[in-house]
Formats: structure tokens, sequence, C-alpha cells
């Protein structure tokens, strides 16, 4: 476009006679880009030097014209000035009009003052230009207009005939007024400017050629190729390119001379807030990024900006709705010429030959009766035998569900049934209240006195609408009902009265002072005295069969936390578990001298070798266990019996011997490592047997004739082989929490109590997983002992009760056990949530002893 | 190395569709769905794991079969629902542009869906139609008492789908009546249902059982989908009519039965419907009987009544001279055997019903002898239902005159006839003096009716007569056993004596009038007495020996003996008998029962999981019946001492 541009003010010199139609092609150039600014204003420059020879030229055609250039010319700067900003509060202000200002001041000191008139024109017919483009054509006009009628103030009119009317200076102001403060009238519109160009704008001058004829002339036109309103006035002629290129600079352009233009001072961010707070017109100022001020934007623009904000036109002056100009519909425009002068064709008015034939046709087949007209098709009748004795039903099939039938109604439905159906007043309120579908009946039973009182149902039809939906949207699926007696699933087992004896009913009690818990008990070998340990820290020893508490020992070391004679019968060696130590105990003055001796002999040989304290291994230590230490009690102790204590760390809360009375295992589930500790009664020696332990070991337990030893962590059961150093097999129980165990004298079945209620039995030959897990207890389980010699194992529980079942274990491989519970023993309280601790089998005899958390030792006997 | 399975190519995955699944793949709108789910008798199955079913999603849909969808894509419903779619298409765009002609060709070529295929392919066989007939049955039952004008907005039912179901029920009936199959009937809260033993295939009886509602203006709620009822009723109509064709056919009978336009407008319910044989040569494999042919048959077959019978219904007298009798011999009508009341030829309605009883005394005639209400006449007073009695009582073969034809029972044209008055309102004995005019009737409420019919022999019409307190009606079918009224067994002991009774008289044609109530009821009482103590203890006494600590149970036995006349000495003799009689055979129940109970409490425990929760749930299920029974009784004793003692005040 720029170089067009420039041909074109190039061109003007040429065309300078036919001034007239310079606007029409300054029209048609339109508005150049910001890009070619440079040679743009290097074209008006030229213009500028062209229009003067022009002014000079029009001077000498009109002497009229010269004067009103003249003052113009002669006009004080000042007055310019004021013109202009009056021009620049038209309805269009440019965006910069301000320094369109500052340029034609500069433009003015130039000394081309004339240029100024010009470049007002031309910016008239810019913005009338860029109204004709954007579509506000009336208002431009308008402005226009007034503008016209402001130059021709200026210009006298010289001819009668010119219908310009002059205007008083009130006049001209009002009409200044009512333009910027009026909406123009749309409907002058296109009107306006046509009766304009018919009007004529130019003054009638005596023609030249015809005698006393005249001729119109036309005012000159300003061309103004070279002075392009919006980029005139930008100083900056930079050009269009990213104004970040000059951030680092301290210029931000280059002025029309190619001087530079420094960067404006920049107020820091406070001065922006401050000026940002204080000046209200902040708000509607917008930042020129070419100039790199702020810019106050006007009403105008605000509204335009308002407009667009509201998707709507940003004109605001466009009317959407104008009125539609009917130019060639509507009464008196209608067209009466035809558009083509060929004739009709004939086919038009000659009915077809083809429709003719095919009717023809079938009138042909009508006649001959091949068609017969209006025939109702052929009916199937609307019934007739649809079943016949030779029917079969479908195949049964697992997918068909037929849809069960209403059941038949209850006497409960009947209009008068027996009285006891009726609802009572609570029933009827229950029934009121409950959902729908709770109800039990879907009807209020009532009863009648006569029939005729009866009244009609009001849900029939809700009801029968409720059917068909079931029918049509319930899911169906077959429900298998069992019509068995549930007897039939209790299992078949042989009744307890032929599986006596076992224990029945408490026959001796062994009360403790203050009823101290009794957190263990447990019963001599040879089945004479009961131990039990309480929580006032005192073993003490009963005799088994009237009750009596024939020994005591205070350990002084808080409560006992477990006891456990020694299986070995030929002695009488007690190992009581208190805080911190274990006590290797014995009631020499209770057994037999033979007895006794056994006892000492076992227990000292090892203290003969060396002082009174010997720790373990006597010299060859064995790595871990040095805390662990073999203390011998004082004298006045020993004389009560209490041989050694064994100091160990934590506190150990299980004890369980070897068969053979030499070995016993201790568990001290907060010892970290050293839980489990292998104590060798003989040597005084401690071992500990794992390194590292797979979890909190809760019980542990000698195989009654293998070298094997069970470990019962929380959930599992580790089976090590002792001899090889291995492990056997990992039991899973599936409980969450162990808490007791004990295995079957023969070693291949093992039972477990859990604090989560159930008993698991595992058959070692058969499975790593219980063979049976039973749940009968309401509360967590504490023990479960097996009887030493007879098929009976019991189960004791926090619910207070006590569960004593058959258990025979048959030598065929691929017979089950048999389980059969026989008994339930209850007598212990519970206090504290805690019921059964402990129970003992009587060895040899189906009895068994309990203790509890209400501070009684109970003897069930058969 | 096996084939790898791919996910959702088998299983479940692939057996289940979901609903939207299924839509997409018949490509019809949801609406055309649903109704060809109710014709077809699709419904929507319940995987076992939906998860699955769903192919991993867990959002609920609604499951059908995949093969029953399948099974609808080929259905010709689904060809007749199109055409439709694209005729209402065509017939919208006629009339929009106003080719009235056009629009009028269409509505004639309108495809029309028939479901006659339907029928045969859910029933195949006859048997199968008889078991599904209950549903049916209601459904046109409940249509048949809709309002005719249809409610805007609440009912869209036309007011001829409304007819034909009226039409269809009686039909029915009166095939019910002519067969004398009706074997139950309970009059309900909910309205009365009826039970009849209807031959299947290969002489297989089903029982078909179905709810009338009473006689009042149906409460029409706005939540129903009427379209979806319709649904339902197009299908159902089609295979009443289908069973009803089997049925008549299989009596020899023309169906559709020609309809008494005139008994019809007089309010004619199965009285209007003539019964008509079927030519022999028609046979029973004739497809269908066209309307013109029903109509020259009647016409022949006045024209053979007339000839050969010599008395004629006055409705029929003028047809019948129009009528030419060239097919006399061919076809007759199985006219009314008319005895005394023939004379009163008004009465009109009456004898066609009358005729029909009739016919039915020629073939089954044998049967008819044994029918329950034959020996009598019944007359219906204004204010109970004739619709249900007229029913009943013909369909076991009594006579009936309704209050149409006699607006009292002295006014009846054969009075002399009448044996039975139902009536449902309270009346004076002058009253009913006056009226008896001498002849002994037999004056009854309504559910006298029903009783007798439900324990298939003449009851006493002792506490059934106007006015009084009427003893509970019971269900039939109130579960075998299930609920055992030994209290209600003295009551039979009470009616069975009666009734023997009422047979003498009744075969003396003595009808039974009203005897003095206390005499009945103390010489059956006597009886029962004499049985009671010959065999066991009273009841109440017996209960309270068995619970001997119960103070309300020993009031109630001491009442009891009050009651029965016994002395207080005697009656604690009795007691103490009877608690040492008890108590040892309660000891040795107890004991075994005790000891039993704790070795299966420990058994129990023995049990396997899955086997302990079903037993609880059995346990918990029987617990809730046991219950139920014994607060029922609670509630019974209380009743009895609230009687009782405001029978002593």
């Amino acid at each position: 476009m720029a170089p067009r541009n420039a041909t074109a003010s190039s061109s003007k010199p040429a065309s300078r006679s036919a001034s007239t139609s310079k606007p029409v092609n300054g029209n048609a150039i339109g508005r150049p880009g910001p890009s070619t600014l440079k040679n743009k204003k290097r074209a008006v420059q030229e213009v500028e030097e062209d229009e003067d020879d022009e002014d000079d030229f029009a001077s000498a055609g009109s002497g009229m014209d010269m004067s009103d250039d003249e003052e113009l010319e002669l006009g004080d700067g000042d007055e310019e000035d004021q013109e202009e900003d009056g021009e620049d509060e038209e309805p269009f202000p440019e965006f910069d009009s301000e320094i369109e200002d500052e340029d034609e001041d500069e433009a003015a000191q130039e000394g081309d003052s004339e240029s100024e008139d010009s470049s007002q024109a031309e910016d008239e017919e810019d913005d009338e230009e860029s109204g004709s483009e954007s579509g506000y054509n009336s208002s431009d006009i308008e402005a226009m207009y007034g503008e016209e009628n402001d130059n021709d103030e200026y210009s006298p009119l010289t001819s009668p005939s010119s219908s310009h009317k002059e205007l008083s200076t009130d006049e001209k102001l009002s009409k200044l007024i009512a333009k910027n403060s009026i909406k123009p009238d749309e409907s002058l519109g296109t009107d306006a400017k046509i009766s304009r160009a018919k009007e004529g704008v130019g003054r009638l001058v005596p023609s030249k050629l015809v005698e006393g004829g005249y001729k119109r002339e036309y005012e000159d036109y300003e061309a103004g190729y070279g002075s392009e309103s919006s980029t005139e006035d930008n100083p900056n002629t930079v050009g269009n390119i990213p104004m970040e290129w000059y951030d680092d600079l301290p210029h931000i352009g280059y002025d029309v001379n190619g001087r530079k233009i420094f960067r404006p001072a920049q107020g820091d961010e406070l001065d922006k807030f401050l000026s940002n707070t204080e000046d209200p017109a902040a708000w509607t100022s917008a930042e020129d990024r070419l100039l790199q001020q702020s810019v106050q934007l006007s009403d105008k623009e605000l509204d335009i900006i308002r407009r667009l904000e509201r998707a709507e036109n940003p004109d605001a002056d466009f009317d959407p709705y104008q009125p539609t100009i009917e130019w060639f519909t509507g009464e008196g425009n209608e067209r009466v010429m035809p558009l083509s002068a060929a004739p009709e064709p004939k086919r038009r008015f000659v009915p077809s030959k083809w429709e003719h034939k095919k009717i023809m046709k079938i009138v042909k087949a009508i006649r001959e009766g091949r068609i017969i007209p209006n025939k109702p098709s052929a009916t199937k009748p609307t019934v007739y035998q649809i079943w016949s004795d030779s029917d079969q039903p479908n195949l049964e099939h697992a997918m068909y569900m037929p849809a069960p039938q209403l059941p038949p109604p209850k006497t409960i439905e009947s209009y008068n049934p027996p009285e006891e159906y009726l609802l009572n007043e609570e029933e009827q309120k229950e029934w009121e209240e409950a959902e729908k579908e709770d109800r039990k009946t879907d009807f209020l039973p009532a009863k009648y006195e006569s029939l005729r009182l009866v009244p009609g149902y009001k849900n029939l039809v809700q009801e029968k609408f409720e059917r068909c939906l079931d029918l049509y949207l319930a899911p169906r699926t077959r429900k298998v009902k069992l019509n068995i007696d549930p007897e039939s699933l209790i299992p078949k087992l042989p009744a307890p009265k032929e599986l006596k004896p076992f224990p029945v009913a408490t026959s001796v009690l062994y009360r403790h002072p203050e009823n101290s818990r009794v957190r263990s008990v447990d019963t001599s070998p040879d089945g004479t005295f009961v131990a039990t340990g309480s929580e006032d820290g005192v073993v003490r020893v009963w005799d088994l069969g009237n009750g009596r508490e024939v020994w005591k020992w205070n350990l002084q070391g808080g409560a006992v936390q477990h006891i456990a004679w020694s299986p070995y019968r030929d002695e009488s060696l007690l190992v009581a578990l208190v805080a911190g130590k274990i006590a290797v105990l014995s009631p020499l003055a209770l057994v037999a001298p033979a007895i006794a001796a056994n006892t000492l002999t076992h227990v000292n040989t090892a203290f003969a070798s060396s002082a009174a304290t010997t720790k373990m291994g006597a010299g060859k230590e064995i790595k871990g266990t040095e805390s662990i230490k073999w203390v011998r009690p004082s004298e006045k102790e020993r004389e009560r019996g209490v041989l050694v204590f064994v100091e160990v760390p934590g506190t150990p809360k299980q004890v369980s011997w070897h068969r053979k009375g030499d070995y016993f295992a201790t568990v001290a589930s907060d010892a970290s490592n050293k839980s489990v500790l292998i104590h060798q009664l003989s040597k005084h020696a401690t071992q500990s047997p794992f390194k590292k332990l797979p979890g909190q070991v809760q019980k542990v337990i000698f195989h009654p004739s293998k070298p094997h030893f069970f470990v019962a962590t929380q959930r599992y059961i580790r089976q090590y082989d002792l001899s090889s150093q291995t492990l056997v097999k990992t039991l899973q129980s599936g409980v969450k929490w162990i808490s007791s165990l004990d295995l079957h004298n023969k070693g291949d079945n093992l039972i477990i109590g859990s604090y989560d209620k159930k008993l698991a039995w595992f058959d070692l030959d058969l499975s790593n997983k219980p063979y049976k897990t039973l749940r009968y207890h309401t509360k967590a389980l504490r023990s479960v002992v097996y009887h030493p010699t007879l098929p009976l194992f019991a189960s004791a529980s926090d619910d207070g009760t006590i569960h004593i079942f058959h258990c025979t274990i048959y030598q065929d491989l691929m017979q089950n056990p048999l389980i059969v519970p026989l008994k339930i023993l209850r007598g212990h309280k519970v206090t504290d949530g805690i019921g059964v601790l402990d129970l003992s089998w009587v060895s040899g005899k189906p009895w068994l002893v309990s203790s509890g958390s209400d501070g009684e030792v109970r003897l069930w006997c058969s | 190395m096996a084939k790898i399975k791919k996910r959702g190519e088998s299983g479940a995955a692939k057996n289940y569709v979901t609903r939207n699944q299924a839509l997409k793949k018949l490509q019809i709108s949801l609406s055309d769905f649903r109704r060809l789910c109710i014709l077809k008798g699709i419904y929507p199955r319940e995987p076992l794991n939906k998860k699955r079913a769903n192919k991993g999603s867990s959002a609920p849909a609604t499951f059908y079969y995949h093969k029953d969808i399948q099974y609808l894509l080929h259905e010709p419903l689904l060809v007749k629902f199109r055409e439709h779619k694209a005729f209402a298409k065509k017939l919208a765009k006629a009339l929009g542009r106003g080719e009235w002609a056009l629009a009028k060709n269409l509505e004639d070529a309108k495809p029309v869906a028939r479901l006659d295929h339907l029928v045969k392919e859910r029933y195949p066989t006859f048997t199968l139609a008889l078991q599904d007939l209950q549903d049916p049955l209601n459904l046109v039952h409940l249509f048949s008492t809709l309002p005719t004008n249809p409610i805007p907005g609440k009912t869209l039912v036309p007011s001829s789908i409304i007819a034909e179901c009226s039409r269809l029920i009686s039909e029915w009936k009166v095939w019910a009546i002519r067969t004398h199959s009706l074997r139950k009937i309970f009059l309900g809260v909910k309205g009365v249902y009826y039970e009849c033993d209807v031959l299947g295939q290969g002489g297989e009886t089903v029982k078909v059982r179905w709810l009338e509602g009473y006689e009042f203006q149906q409460y029409v709620p706005t939540d129903v989908d009427f379209r979806i009822l319709l649904t339902f009723l197009d299908l159902y109509r089609t295979l009443i009519s289908f069973t009803l064709f089997k049925l008549y056919t299989e009596e020899n009978l023309v169906y559709p039965p020609p309809l008494d336009v005139e008994l019809d407008e007089r309010g004619e319910s199965v009285g209007a419907f003539r019964l008509v044989e079927k030519k022999d040569n028609e046979g029973v494999e004739s497809s269908g009987v066209s309307k013109k042919a029903v109509r020259k048959a009647i016409r022949g077959i006045k024209a053979g009544a007339s000839g050969t019978d010599g008395d004629v219904d006055m409705d029929e007298e003028e047809e019948e001279v129009a009528a030419t009798s060239e097919e006399a011999n061919e076809e007759f009508v199985e006219r009314p055997s008319k005895d005394q009341e023939n004379e009163d030829v008004s009465t009109a309605p009456l004898t066609t019903y009358n005729s029909l009883l009739a016919s039915s005394s020629n073939e089954a005639s044998t049967s008819k002898q044994n029918l329950l209400f034959s020996p009598y006449t019944f007359y219906l007073s204004r204010e109970t239902s004739s619709r249900t009695w007229e029913f009943v009582i013909r369909a076991l073969g009594g006579k009936i005159i309704t209050s149409l034809s006699a607006p009292t029972p002295a006014d009846a044209a054969n009075v002399d006839s009448i044996t039975h008055v139902i009536i449902d309102r309270p009346i004076t004995a002058e009253r009913m003096r006056e009226m008896e005019g001498g002849r002994k009737w037999s004056w009854i409420q309504p559910q006298w009716v029903a009783d007798c019919v439900n324990k298939q022999k003449i009851i006493s019409s002792e506490g059934y007569h106007p006015g009084q307190l009427l003893p509970p009606h019971l269900s039939p079918w109130d579960g075998e056993g299930e609920v055992y009224r030994p209290w209600l067994d003295e009551q039979n002991n009470a009616i069975t004596a009666a009734q023997e009774a009422v047979a003498d008289e009744v075969e003396d044609d003595d009808i039974e009038k009203d005897a003095p109530v206390e005499d009945d009821d103390a010489s059956e009482e006597e009886e029962g007495e004499e049985d009671s103590e010959e065999m066991s203890y009273p009841p109440a006494l017996l209960a309270s020996a068995l619970d001997p600590e119960n103070p309300t149970l020993l009031h109630a036995a001491e009442l009891e003996a009050e009651q029965n006349g016994i002395s207080h000495g005697a009656f604690r003799n009795q007691l103490k008998e009877a608690i040492k009689a008890n108590a040892g055979a309660a000891k040795a129940a107890e004991s075994k029962r005790g000891g039993k109970k704790g070795e299966e409490d420990l058994r129990k425990i023995m049990m396997s999981n899955k086997k302990a929760k079903l037993y609880e749930k059995m346990q918990y299920s029987n617990k809730e019946k046991a219950a139920e029974k014994a607060n029922l009784e609670k509630k019974r004793l209380a009743i009895e001492k609230r009687k009782r003692k405001e029978a002593r005040a």
C-alpha cells in the first residue's frame, strides 16, 4: 500500500488542474498502515509544498478564495489551535488527538501553517472514510456538513442562487451543540447524502463558455495523500516493531527528524500506585506502548470498550433494526415486464402422455378385475383355534424364569376376619409409620359388620399397576428355598454322656486373699498339689484334695506372671516368673525326702563348682546372654525352698518345661531378641536360640517326643528342629492374635486360642492351615490345654466360661480327629472384663483346675 | 498352550447386556423397547456378579439376557413398529399439507400389530396359558370397572377398550356358569376373589383365581402410567379371547356368544349373552366363526326352537316371526326348560339366564344333581351385588330372582319357588313374616353363600340372618393346616350338625325356619362337650394345665367350666388331674428337650460357618412365624375374655 500511496502523492502535481477528482482518489486509497509512516511523512512534506502551489493557483482562480485562504494563513496560530480543538471535540475524536495537535503545532512552527488547513480537511475526509468503512455514515456526513457550513462562514456567498443560507453565529453554535449532543437522525442517512449531491455544494460562477450561463464551481478538495492523520500525529516513528527491543536503551524511538525520543520519566511502583489511587481517572487510562506513557481514554472509547464487553456493536449509533427498504416488492414496486420473452411451453397445458399411459394401465387392470379398488385386505379372524392337543411345551431352560403368581389371599384380608387379626392401636400406628415396602400387609385389616358396608378399595389400580411394573421391570433370579429341617444342619456327634468322664462341677475352691487375680495355675505331676501365682506376688501351693494352702513364697517382684511344675515326677520343681527374674522353687518340706534330695542335687550341682553367682557357661560365655545371671538365693530363702533365681532381661511371661525336666524355655516378649530363652537347670546355662525373631513371640512349647520347639508369634506358629537348628514348618493360624498354645501328647495335633475369640485345631500331618477353626466363646480366649493322658481338652475365655471338649485322635491317618463339645463350665465371675485366666488338667484324672480374675481357683471334677 | 481368554468375551460379560446396549442393538426407542418387553415377556436379570456383567464398571445398570435381546431382534412386531413409525410420519406430513385424501388412504392402510403369534409363543400349550391367567383376568376385571368416560390427563382408556373388557369378563363368567367350574369365593377388603377349575390340555385341571373389585368407581392415582397398563391389556385381551375361544369350542359353543343388546341395555350382565351350540359339521377344528354365520345360526335356532319348543321367550318372539325355519333341524339353541315361573314372561332377563342354566341341564344333568344350590331358588335383595351373587349362585346350580324383576321377594312372579332371600340390611321380623306370607324362606346374609361354597356343603343359616353378627369369614386358601383353629372346630361341628338337619329338612322340601338359636347351640355344645370329655379336656383347661402358673389361662379355664356348667369343685379336680397328666408328659418331654437342648447348643459349635448362618436364618424365620402365631393366640384369648365379661355384665 505504501508504494501506491507514494506514487499517488508523486503524481499529484501532474493532476493538479483536475483537483476536484482528487478526494475520490484519496478516499479510494484508504488509511495507510503505520509501517509506512516514514514514507508518508516524506510524502506529506511534498504535498505541503505542492499545496502551496495549488493554493496559489486557486487564488489566481478566485480572489474570494484567496482572501479566505489569506485570512486563514494570516490568522493567529492560537486561533487555529482553538479551531482545531473545536474539531477535536467532534463525535469521533482520534485516539491520539493531542499528539496530532502537537504535531501540527510543530508543523506550524516550521512555517507551513497552510498545511494545517489541508491536513485538517484531510482529517475530516479520513474520518468520513473510516466512518464509511465501519458503517457510521450519517453522523459523518452530518459532521462534514457542519464542517462545511463552518467553511461557508468564512466564504461569503456571492451567488444568489446558492442554496446555502448564511448562518448566524448563534445558529451555528446551536447547530454545533445539537450535532454534538443529539444523536443524528438515522433517517437522514442516504437521503441526506443524495440531497447533498443534488444540492450542489459548489458555488455558481458565470460560465465563460455559455453566455449568461452559470457553471458550478466546486471548492478545491484537499487530497491529503501525504498527511495520514492517525500515523502523522504519532511522534515516534520507530514503526511496528516490538517495543521491547528498546527496553535496554535510554530512548524509545525516533521522531520524524531522526532524533532520539527519550524514554519519559517512569515513576516507580509506588508512584504508579499513588497515581492509581489518587487520580480518579487512572482506571480509565491505558498505556501507550509506543510512547511509554499512559493515555487517558475518552468517553467515546470507554463506551466502545463497554460495548465490546457486552458483545454489542462497538458503534453506539449503529441500528441493527433499520427498516427494510423494499425496492422490488410491495405496493407500487411490482415488475410489469416479464424476465423472459420466451412463450409458454406446450407441456404446460397439454396433459401428460405418460401419465395417461399409466392410468390406462390401471384402468385396464381394474376392468379385467386384476385390481379391485378399495378391497379390504384379507383379515385373519380375530380369534381362532390356537392350541391343539398335540402342543408341546418348550424345553426347560435354566434362564427361563416365569413370573411368580400372586399368593392367594389370607384370612387377614377378609372383610370379616376373626377379631384377633385386627391390628391394635400400636400395630396400626406401626403400620402407618412403616414404609410401604416394609409393611407385612399392603392393606389395613378391617372388620365390617356386613358386606354392604365394605367400601371400595382405594389402591386397586395402584396395586395392579405395580404388579405390571414388577412383571416387566423387576429382575428375576432363582432363589433356592431350602425346605429342610434346621436340625439336620447340626452335625451328628456322639452324646456327651457316652464320652464320660469329664469335669462337670466345681468340687474344691481355692480362694485367694483380697481376690487378687490368679494369673497362673498348675498342678504337680503327681496330682497332689496345685500351685497358683497371683498378682500379689505370692506363689501358693495348695492341697489339691481339700483346698488348703500348704506353702507359699512371696517373690516380691510384682505379679507372678506364670508358674509351671516340672513334668519330671522324681523331682518337685516349680518355676515362677516375675518381672526380671525366674524363680526355681521347690516345696521341699512337703515332698518325700528322696524327691527333695533329687531336686536339690539337680539344681545345686552347678553351684558346687562356682561361687554364689554363676554366670552362664562359667567362662565360655555364649554371645548375647551376658546379662543373664543364675543367682543363688540367701540361706533363709533356700530353706524356704527358693533354689535359684535367674535374672533375665524383660518380664518373662511364659515358661514351658521340656518333658525331661532339665530344660525350660521362657518367653519375655519385651526383651527384643532375647525374648525366648532356653535354660538348662543342671548346668545353670541359658541359651538364646534365636538371633533374630520373626515377630513378637507369644508362646513357646517343646515337642513331647522329638527335639522340636514351637514358637507362636502373633499370627504364625513355627516349628523348629533344635538339633539341626532348622525351621521345620510354619503354621498359618488365620487368627489375628494368638493368646495360647498347646500340643497334644502325641505331638501331631496342636490347638491355639486367640484373642479374637477363635480356637484353631491344627493337624500337623494334614496341613499348615487349621483343620478346624471354632468360634464359640463370646470373648477372647485366655488358655487352651490338652489333657496329658485323656482325650480331652479345655478352653478358657474372658467370658467366664470354660468349654470342655472330647477329642479322639485316630491311629488311622485318613480319619480326621473327632471333636465333641462336652460341657460348658460356668462359675468364674468376670471382673474388669477378664474371666478365666489359666487352666490346668490334673494328671491321670478327668479333673480340671482353673484360675480366674475373681481371685478364685476352682477344681472341676466329673 | 491354551488359547488366551480375552476379557469380556465369555461368561457373564457376554451373557448379559445392559438396557442401553440393547436399545442400541435393536435401534428402537425406549418406549418401543418397553412395549416389546411387555409383549414378549422379556424381563431384566440379576447377574450373580454385576461388575463382571458390566465389563468392569460398577455403575448401576439394568441387565438383560443377551439371548433375549437376540430373540427380540427378529421379532415381527419390531417390523410393525417401524412401519407404524413411517406411517405416522407420512400421516403427519399428509395432514400438514392438507392432503386429506392421501391421509385417508394412509389411515385405511394403517399397519396393525397383531399379537396372536405372541400368545402361541409365550404359551405353547393351553395349560400354560391357563396357569398364567390370573394376572390377565385381574387386569381385565379392573379395566372393566374403570370410568367409561376418560378423565383427561388421568385415564387414557378409550371406552371401547373398557367395553371389550367387560364383554370378556362376562363371557368368562358365562362359561364358568355353563360349566359349573366355580370352586371357591372369598370376600376380602380388596374385592371378591374367585377360583375356578379349568380343564387344560389332556384333562389336566388348572386352578384359576382372580380378583374382582367391589362395584365402586375406581380411584385412579396420578402416577399410574396407563400406557404400560394398556400394553399389558393388549396382550391380556388377546390371551383371554383365545382362551375363551378354546373353552367355548370345547363346550361346543359358538364364540363369541352373541350379545342380546336389549338385555344388555336393561342392565343384565352375564344374562345378556346367548349361548349357541355349534353345528356338528363345524367341528372343533374350524378356525373361526364369522358374525354373519353366527347371526344366521341364531336365526335358525330360533326358528327351530319355535317349531320344537312350545314356550318361547318374549324377547325372541319378534325375531322368531321373521325367522325362517329351514335350518331348524341342523341347529338348536338350548332352551330353558321352563318351569312354573313360565307364565310371567315379563321377567325376560331372568328367563334367558334360566335358559342358560337349563341348557346345561341336558348334558351335565348328572353333575347338576350334585351341585350345591341346585334345589334352591334365591331372591337377591337390591343392596346385594347381583354381579357377584348371580354368578356364584348360578355357577353352583341355583336359580336366581333379582330385584330387577321383582322389587321385593313377595312381588316375584314365582314366589313359591323362592327358598332363600339374600338380604344385606337390617329388617324387622314382622316385615319378614309379612313378606313371607306364610311361606318358609331362609333369610340370609350374602356371606352364607360364600361360606357354603367354600365348605362345599350347605351350612346352617344360624348366625347369618339379617342383622345378626356374622361368624368370621375365613379364606379358603388359608394355607393348608398352616393356621390351625381348634376353637373354630366346635363351631364347625355345630354347623355340620345343623347342616345335616337342614339337609333333612330340605329333602322334605321343608325350608329351614328360624329355629331358636339357644336351642341349637345348647344341643351342639352338649354334643361337643361329650366329645371333649370322652376324648380330652376342654381347650382352656388344657391350656391352663399346661401352664398352671398363668393366672389368665386359669381364669379362662374357669370361665369355660362355668360356661359348660361344671361346678367349681369338679373343675378343681379336673384341673388337678389334667395338670398331673400333663406334668408327666411334660416332664418327659422337658427332660428330653432339655437334654437335647443343651446338647444342641454345644453341637452347634461344630457347625461350619455357612451352615451356622443358614441355621440362624431358619431359626429366625421360624421364630417370627411362631411369634406371629403366639400374638394371634394371645389376642384371641384376650378378646374371648373380654367378650365373656361383657356377656356376664
